[in-house]
């Protein structure tokens, strides 16, 4: 391999790591406080996605702005979802979680292609594609930016989590829900606000991914897929752990993506299933949320 | 109880049975559908008023294929329409008027077969159209095989549909190997002093044959394929690709895949500073959304095409010439049609010649007659090979020009501006 | 609850199979079998009529096979897919480069199936709930993708062509009854099961894995069994659907649809019930039909499609043969009984 290839490997895959990080955290909240695969996670980032292609394309929005807006709604979808749908048979053997969120998944992707059509988009600021170099390296700005927002939409989940009274009791009901319950938190709200901080997660890196990638109603799939990659990598219950997984997670997904592109998702998946075989609670283990 | 429970289903059991076996002595279900198909042969000669001829399609209204399904229903429809307003199809001494019956195949291989075997053996059509896809296309050329019923098809480009001996699948459409000639002939033209391309691929059944032709044809021609690679298909991000090409530094840059992916490519080309000499692709930058999602980044860029509006084709069929067909289309649909709407319309075109050779709407009269049809239809040359493929039509090529338009620039004949040379790198601009 | 986890055993006798509500509804289903069997040889039975009940029945027996992993023993498998896949290759493979022959070919591409089920459900079968499901859901979407990617072996994207069932008039016929047997097997086999030792730790295992194991039950035998049984079916269904389409293409046979589309019709008619699958089979199909041929929903059947399954995951996630059966009234309490049992 050239030192080309190398370098702007390691940069791409660094840069990578910032949004599949916040691709995941969020998937990984619900996961481990709401035991549920949330397989609709993919679809509500291609909402927020679209949020921010809408509003630059009619409005003229900037991208980076429109990220507040698109983070609120799916905030708000995501809580009635949860709180008047999901929360009905949350107790439910894995199989029901698994498919509901799965129909939502199918339906949000249905009504998406219905009324945006199925064809590929871009939004293209003004500054789209443009960056500096290192030597021969290639560094984009809004893929910078993407991933500094990243990092620091990361941090206050960190620092909500840690340090105020309802992200205690988010992390108390995934420890223990009937201690939680005793302690005066009220379990289905808090179900429904994790929820909704799932989905704003989601739709944050809906909005980073559709500046620098192209979107359609289908792009969440693969999405969910890596968020699951990550958070088994990482280990279930600790924002290190994701932060971790997705770097690894983006090094294994560029390098196979040199030396083998079309094996991209397959290589990824067998180191999956290998963690899962060899090392289930993960590569940091067990914690809960800080 | 349980005992009547038993006699009943014994008597009903033996009814069944009975009822069966007597259907089957009478009108075995095979026999059944031949007699069909006679009594409408037979009708068409005498019948007079009642002479129709019905197309019968299963095409993807919705799923991932549902805008380049219809486009291919937008075809099929304006030929239809304008035969019609002539009277039909002229077999023997009168016309007979044209039908069409398109059903929904949800861009699902399984759904197209079941779709055409229900045309063939519930809805009795004459003869079939094909679908949108390769994938599609295989499934349902196995079909019209099976029931011996005509089928030309005019989006599926993959050689391999037709290198199973088929007797009645014909594609009018330009096989995918000879795809991107046209772009390299064109490049050589320009600048004889190209050494090296880059081929990049999507990892699809069109796209590889569009690949692997593209490789031997350059490599016929004296250049060097220093890259040749694919990359997953629906892949969202093919920046290791991209990269691993500008380390090789290469003179051209070709694409086979189709549209969302040749975006992708030229966005992140972009974004990693891949600045070829030409950049090239199989399907892409001929279609509007090219232009749309791309914005000024389109510039440059060329794209093969099996037909533009600007060709100087002429021609005694109903559309006469690609600029009277553009006419029609667009008082019709209100958009520039895109190259599959000329390509279905053509199919049509293909077996209006073909009936109107056998006199007759006997789908093997017909099958023989499109087997040896040569001619010269709006759309280019309509001939088949043993095989069934149209490899007689030239690809067109199309360029982005920075004045916002899309021109024809090859073949040179058929050229409307002179080809941009080179691609302006990205730091340049 | 209780009374739903007896059904396999109650239906695994044949005691009182014709006896009350149950035996009219056994009856009933008794001669629809026969009159699939008989229905090529019917006057209406177009090649269009052949097709759809040709898909049906392979989408039957592949619910069938996904019950013994999924329904009975419990496991949330959701990668079958990758054993009818693997079927299909197998089987298309063996024809065309070895030159075998259908029948042998598709016993290749079965056994394939279940030595691969063996061999990685030994390590993923010690996975429990989530992990397990999405370690198969990995393995089926790798395996696709190598397969799509393996130009050598498997002729990659490009696929593979197999040749036509010789004589082509009869072979809508063939199919069907290849279908119909499968799946009638797979009936059969489930019984057959249930009445052995096997059966019994299957349910065993759903209910308690821990407490199977103390009473002796071999549950890593058990469990790989139920697994490598539905690859078996799943590997057939494959075999004969390669043979069935004259073509292997990666993105066909390995398409997550096929596992969602067998797991639907396990659960429409009921997980972890002989007949349920089956019937689930048709309801699916029959639905799914009427939303595409008579419903003016245009584009958006999808989204019915997707609130069926959020009705049925709200309201009936165990199915509705506890209706039909009659073992429950049909009533809005009973409707409500599931979001009772398990909201917050």
């Amino acid at each position: 391999m050239e030192t080309l290839q190398l370098t702007q490997g390691v940069v791409n895959a660094i840069l990578l790591s910032g949004t599949l990080t916040l691709v995941a955290i969020g998937f990984s909240i619900v996961w481990g406080i709401l035991n549920i695969i949330n397989l609709a996670h993919g679809a509500f980032l291609m909402v927020g996605a679209y949020i921010t292609y809408w509003l630059f394309t009619l409005y003229g929005v900037d991208p980076f702005l429109s990220l507040p807006i698109s983070m609120l709604t799916m905030f708000v979808v995501g809580y009635m979802v949860q709180r008047y749908l999901i929360n009905l048979v949350i107790r439910a053997p894995l199989l029901v979680t698994f498919l509901l969120t799965f129909a939502l998944e199918i339906i949000i992707i249905n009504l998406a292609t219905f009324f945006w059509k199925g064809d590929l988009r871009s939004v293209t600021p003004d500054y789209a594609g443009l960056g500096f170099t290192i030597g021969d390296v290639q560094i984009p700005y809004v893929r910078l930016a993407a991933f500094v927002i990243s990092l620091v939409l990361t941090g206050l989940l960190h620092v909500f989590m840690t340090y105020t009274k309802t992200g205690n009791a988010i992390r108390a009901t995934g420890m223990d829900i009937d201690a939680a319950r005793l302690q005066g938190v009220r379990i289905p709200q808090t179900y429904a606000l994790t929820y909704a901080l799932g989905t704003a997660l989601a739709a944050g890196a809906g909005t980073l991914i559709s500046i620098s990638f192209p979107i359609d109603p289908t792009m969440g799939g693969a999405y969910t897929l890596r968020a699951f990659v990550i958070c088994v990598l990482g280990g279930l219950g600790s924002i290190p752990g994701v932060i971790l997984g997705a770097l690894l997670f983006s090094f294994i997904e560029v390098f196979s993506g040199i030396w083998a592109p079309s094996l991209k998702d397959a290589i990824a998946l067998l180191v999956l299933v290998l963690v899962l075989i060899f090392r289930p609670s993960g590569i940091a283990g067990k914690a809960f949320y800080h | 109880m349980s005992k009547r429970l038993l006699i009943l289903i014994v008597v009903l059991l033996i009814t069944v049975m009975a009822l069966a076996a007597c259907s089957k002595a009478t009108t075995p279900a095979p026999a059944q559908e031949q007699t069909q198909e006679q009594t409408t042969e037979e009708k068409a000669p005498a019948g007079g008023e009642e002479c129709k001829v019905v197309f019968g399609a299963a095409v993807s209204l919705t799923g991932k294929y549902a805008k380049e399904g219809e486009y291919v229903k937008n075809g099929y429809e304006l030929y239809v329409e304008e035969i019609n307003k002539q009277g039909g199809i002229p077999v023997g001494d009168k016309r007979c008027k044209v039908e069409l019956k398109i059903y929904d195949d949800e861009s699902n291989a399984d759904r197209s077969a079941q779709l055409v075997e229900k045309l063939i053996t519930e809805d009795k059509v004459t003869f079939l159209l094909g679908p949108y896809g390769s994938g599609n296309t295989f499934a349902t050329t196995a079909i019209a095989e099976k029931y011996k019923v005509p089928m030309v098809e005019a989006n599926g480009a993959a050689t391999k549909i037709f290198n199973r001996g088929f007797k009645y699948s014909f594609a009018v459409l330009t096989p995918a190997p000879y795809y991107l000639r046209g772009i390299i002939d064109m490049a050589l033209d320009k600048d004889p002093n190209l050494k090296t391309v880059a081929i990049v691929i999507e990892n699809g059944a069109f796209a590889l044959e569009v690949a692997q032709g593209a490789k031997d044809y350059a490599e016929e021609k004296g250049l060097d394929v220093v890259y040749f690679d694919k990359y997953a298909k629906a892949a969202k991000d093919v920046s290791s690709l991209i990269t691993a090409m500008k380390s090789k530094n290469p003179d051209i840059v070709l694409g086979a895949g189709h549209l969302q992916d040749t975006i992708l490519v030229m966005k992140q080309s972009k974004d990693l500073g891949l600045s070829p000499k030409v950049f090239g692709f199989s399907v892409g930058p001929t279609s509007p959304e090219f232009r749309k999602a791309l914005g000024k980044d389109a510039d440059y860029v060329v794209g093969a095409a099996q037909w533009t509006p600007e060709l100087k084709y002429k021609s005694d069929d109903i559309f006469g010439t690609p600029q009277h067909f553009t006419e029609l289309y667009k008082a019709k649909y209100g958009e520039i049609p895109p190259y599959q709407a000329a390509e279905s319309a053509a199919a049509l075109i293909a077996y209006q010649k073909a009936i109107e050779a056998a006199g007759s709407l006997d789908k093997d009269k017909v099958r023989d007659a499109l087997a040896a049809l040569d001619y010269d239809s709006f759309y280019g040359k309509l001939k088949f090979n043993e095989q069934g493929m149209n490899v007689y039509k030239p690809m067109a090529v199309m360029q982005n020009y920075t004045d916002g338009g899309l021109y024809t620039v090859w073949p040179k004949e058929a050229a409307v501006k002179e080809f941009l040379y080179p691609f302006v790198p990205w730091d340049q601009r | 609850m209780s009374d739903q986890k007896k059904a396999p055993i109650r239906f695994s006798s044949l005691d009182g199979l014709f006896k009350g509500r149950q035996g009219v509804l056994f009856s009933i289903f008794l001669l629809f079998i026969l009159f699939l069997g008989v229905f090529p040889f019917l006057p209406f039975a177009s090649g269009f009529w052949l097709n759809t009940l040709t898909l049906i029945l392979l989408l039957a027996a592949m619910s069938i096979g996904w019950n013994f992993i999924g329904g009975y023993t419990g496991y949330a498998a959701f990668g079958n897919v990758a054993f009818f896949g693997i079927g299909a290759y197998g089987t298309g493979l063996s024809m065309i480069r070895l030159g075998l022959s259908f029948f042998p070919a598709l016993l290749i591409g079965a056994v394939a199936a279940m030595v691969f089920a063996i061999l990685i459900g030994l390590p993923i079968l010690r996975l429990k709930g989530h992990y397990f499901a999405i370690a198969t859901v990995a393995i089926a979407t790798a395996l696709g993708e190598i397969a799509d990617s393996w130009t050598s072996f498997t002729g990659g994207a490009a696929g593979i062509t197999l040749p036509f069932f010789d004589p082509i008039e009869w072979s809508g016929q063939f199919f069907y009854y290849m279908a119909y047997l499968l799946a009638i097997g797979g009936l059969l086999l489930t019984w057959f099961i249930l009445n052995r030792k096997m059966g019994y730790s299957w349910v065993a295992i759903r209910e308690d894995e821990d407490a199977a194991n103390m009473m002796g039950i071999n549950t890593t035998w058990s469990k790989v069994m139920a697994f490598a049984l539905s690859a078996l079916m799943a590997g057939l269904a494959g075999g004969i659907y390669a043979y069935w389409k004259t073509f292997v293409l990666a993105e066909e046979v390995f398409k997550i649809e096929y596992t969602l589309q067998m797991i639907l019709a396990a659960v429409l008619g009921g997980t972890g019930t002989i007949f349920g699958p089956f019937i689930g089979a048709f309801i699916y199909y029959i639905l799914i039909t009427l939303l595409v041929f008579f419903l003016p929903v245009g584009q958006l059947h999808a989204t019915i499609l997707g609130a069926i399954i959020i009705l049925v995951m709200v309201f009936t996630p165990k199915g509705l043969m506890d209706f039909i059966s009659g073992r429950k009234k049909l009533s809005i309490n009973a409707l409500l009984e599931n979001i009772r049992t398990y909201r917050v």
